[in-house]
């Protein structure tokens, strides 16, 4: 026999649901644990960093839990995989969104991967914090539900710019892979070579997936440039800086330290890599975060991007609590500068850093990238470079400013 | 500007080389097996580490690790396809072709696991290129090349002279009849098999002596290889070849004209022409 809904039951079953959904966000954005994403590139070009920006995550997120959570709740992190790839990091993100409904998605790192992940989280209101430098990525209309701790092109290309006058360098060649990044950088490059006396005589931009660049090399060289900038990411560049020295190539060579890393030192022989330069937004290496999270990581020599990744969950954390709780994109949006920048405390660990919101005093979190201040659209006002150079397969630090 | 072309002919020949003889083993297994083996992407990669294996941890010089890149990845398609694609093979191609896709996604993760993603270069002195007649070449793609040559060589030599070359033929012209004439098809498939992955593993080296290696290595040229044995022809053996060449000397002398980011269209605007004007492939199939 068929139990029919009666009508009073109906209307009763009808106003609790509505009732229900009638209900703001922001209270059902309360009590339980807090779930965050993490969405780092475990596999394809960044799978170099990936892993190790998790686990600088996982370790904060382990370190605000045993000291009693978020106002007493625990943070849950779930870790997506954007393989450096847009499509897939696409999916990971609805998944992270729509399944998961995490309130922020930290440490995506590549530019096309950020920019094709960015307009789903803006659209949900979920908050987005990433370590690409693509200038484009920024003037998004993300309507604030963004950040990044990585210096932006222009930033970048006029520190390269001026190094590269700096070293004596009159005709600058530059070989780029097929990026977001590419042509702004070229252009802020050209501009900023000029005011320097310098010039930027050859610009060639490669398909990544190439076995050889022999081709494009000889493009490069004909003009005979006395510095090549090589604006790549690691596998590419290994077979340019190869290709470079069966050509005779016998300049100068500068590259990203993202690109030309230890790994890449190791796998090449030392004198194809002798001399080349790297340039690096440098993380706060005498900040005591830093320290803390190199040993956590059992790694004294830490890439920039675990630092920043360390800083996006911290600052997202305080957000929440400086937000009273409110786990959402909105409510990070609102107050992730309240905790980052002016006159409050100053704090490097997020744990620290709740106790004091707890005590009702403002703060103003330095992590282990840098000082973590943001402009309106979300870039960072200052951070340090780090300049290297390859001296018989090793790094041998110049300077830092 | 002639020397110009001439340069990128050069350079295009050497690259088309290297991309010819996994061509072959893709559409060698096209040829008998019937359905277009993408697994091939990971067991270029698995030739490509098992010879730096071979030539880092042994100490083997690059023409004695060859015979194990091509080795281990024989070993390694023939495991995989007897496990995998064979029982999925009566579903027809197009669930074969698909499964093959995911098997090379497993088998790249596989590597992936084991080796993690760090680049590895194999153990060879760099030279230096030779200047011939103002052309550039560099001693390592002329070893290439010969390596290439040679392995191009032995497949002829086995499929022109050899009993099983024959047979492989014999079931790739018609399997119900070589069949019928006692032909043991299960077996001409392995070896088929076997063979075509030990090319790609061959490739996969070759590709790794002149850059570097990761997991990667072979997913990256897997679309030329691709474009190589649909513009040969698929099936056909001197198509593979021929359809090689055209693409690698084809994207060079693309420069002349483009912009290098756009290099990887002339494979694909090949395939398009060629499919439109000549479906079968400059060489069509049945040509050995």
């Amino acid at each position: 026999m068929a139990q029919r809904l009666s009508r009073r039951a109906f209307l009763e079953l009808g106003a609790v649901s509505l009732a229900v959904a009638g209900v703001p966000a922001v209270a059902r954005g309360q009590g339980g644990v807090i779930r965050l994403g993490t969405l780092t590139p475990l596999t394809g070009n960044g799978g170099n960093y990936g892993p190790s920006m998790l686990k600088a995550m996982q370790w904060v997120a382990g370190e605000i839990n045993a000291a009693g959570g978020v106002r007493g709740r625990k943070i849950q992190l779930v870790s997506e995989d954007d393989q450096t790839n847009p499509e897939a990091g696409v999916r990971a993100a609805r998944k992270l969104i729509d399944l998961d409904k995490v309130a922020a998605i930290m440490g995506t790192w590549a530019s096309a991967v950020t920019t094709a992940v960015a307009p789903l989280c803006w659209e949900s209101r979920t908050f987005l914090t990433t370590v690409s430098g693509s200038d484009t990525i920024t003037l998004l209309p993300h309507q604030g539900y963004l950040v990044r701790t990585q210096p932006n092109t222009q930033l970048q290309g006029k520190k390269f710019a001026e190094f590269m006058a700096a070293q004596g360098s009159k005709r600058v060649a530059i070989l780029a892979v097929q990026a977001p990044f590419a042509l702004p950088t070229q252009k802020v490059v050209g501009e900023e070579l000029k005011k320097h006396g310098s010039e930027l005589v050859a610009a060639v931009v490669y398909d990544k997936d190439k076995t050889t660049y022999r081709s494009e090399i000889d493009q490069v060289l004909k003009d005979k440039p006395d510095m090549i900038y090589l604006n790549g990411y690691t596998a590419d560049v290994t077979v340019v800086l190869k290709d470079l020295y069966k050509a005779g190539y016998t300049g100068a060579k500068i590259a990203q330290a993202y690109a030309v890393n230890q790994k890449l030192l190791s796998a090449l022989p030392p004198e194809v890599t002798e001399g080349t330069w790297t340039i690096a937004p440098s993380p706060s290496i005498e900040s005591s975060a830093y320290k803390r999270l190199a040993q956590a990581l059992g790694n004294d020599d830490l890439d920039p991007y675990s630092c920043q990744t360390h800083d996006h969950i911290s600052l997202v954390a305080l957000a929440i609590a400086h937000a009273k709780g409110e786990a959402t994109g909105t409510g990070i949006r609102d107050h992730v500068r309240k905790i980052s920048q002016g006159g409050g405390a100053r704090v490097d660990s997020a744990a620290e850093g709740l106790k004091l919101l707890a005590q009702g005093k403002e703060i103003n979190f330095d992590g282990a990238s840098g000082p973590c201040d943001f402009n309106e659209i979300g870039d960072i006002l200052d951070t340090k470079f780090r300049y290297e150079q390859a001296e018989k397969g090793r790094f041998k630090l110049l300077k830092i400013g | 500007m002639p020397r110009e072309i001439a340069q990128l002919v050069l350079n295009g020949l050497m690259a088309g080389t290297i991309l010819a003889v996994p061509a072959i083993g893709f559409t060698a297994i096209y040829a008998v097996l019937r359905f277009p083996n993408f697994a091939i992407a990971s067991h270029l990669t698995i030739g490509a580490f098992a010879g730096w294996l071979a030539n880092v941890s042994l100490g083997l010089p690059a023409a004695l690790a060859v015979g194990v890149a091509f080795a281990a990845a024989g070993v390694a398609g023939v495991v995989s396809d007897e496990l995998i694609l064979k029982p999925l093979r009566p579903a027809g191609a197009l669930t074969t072709a698909i499964a093959a896709v995911a098997l090379t996604l497993v088998l790249e993760n596989v590597i992936r696991f084991v080796f993690g993603n760090d680049l590895r270069g194999y153990a060879l002195p760099i030279r230096r290129d030779w200047q011939v007649a103002g052309l550039r070449i560099a001693p390592q793609q002329v070893q290439n090349f010969g390596l290439a040559v040679v392995a191009m060589a032995a497949v002829f030599l086995f499929l022109a002279f050899t009993r099983t070359g024959k047979a492989m033929r014999a079931v790739a012209d018609n399997p119900t009849l070589a069949s019928v004439k006692g032909i043991d098809t299960d077996r001409v498939a392995r070896l088929t098999t076997f063979v075509a992955m030990g090319l790609a593993g061959v490739g996969g080296m070759l590709v790794g002596l002149d850059t570097s290696i990761d997991p990667l290595t072979g997913f990256r040229v897997i679309l030329s290889v691709f474009a190589a044995a649909v513009v040969g022809g698929l099936g056909s053996i001197p198509g593979a070849v021929v359809g090689a060449l055209t693409i690698g000397i084809g994207e060079e002398l693309s420069l002349l004209v483009l912009a290098p980011a756009y290099r990887t269209v002339v494979g694909f605007a090949a395939i398009m022409f060629v499919l439109t004007l000549r479906p079968r492939g400059i060489f069509g199939e049945r040509a050995y």
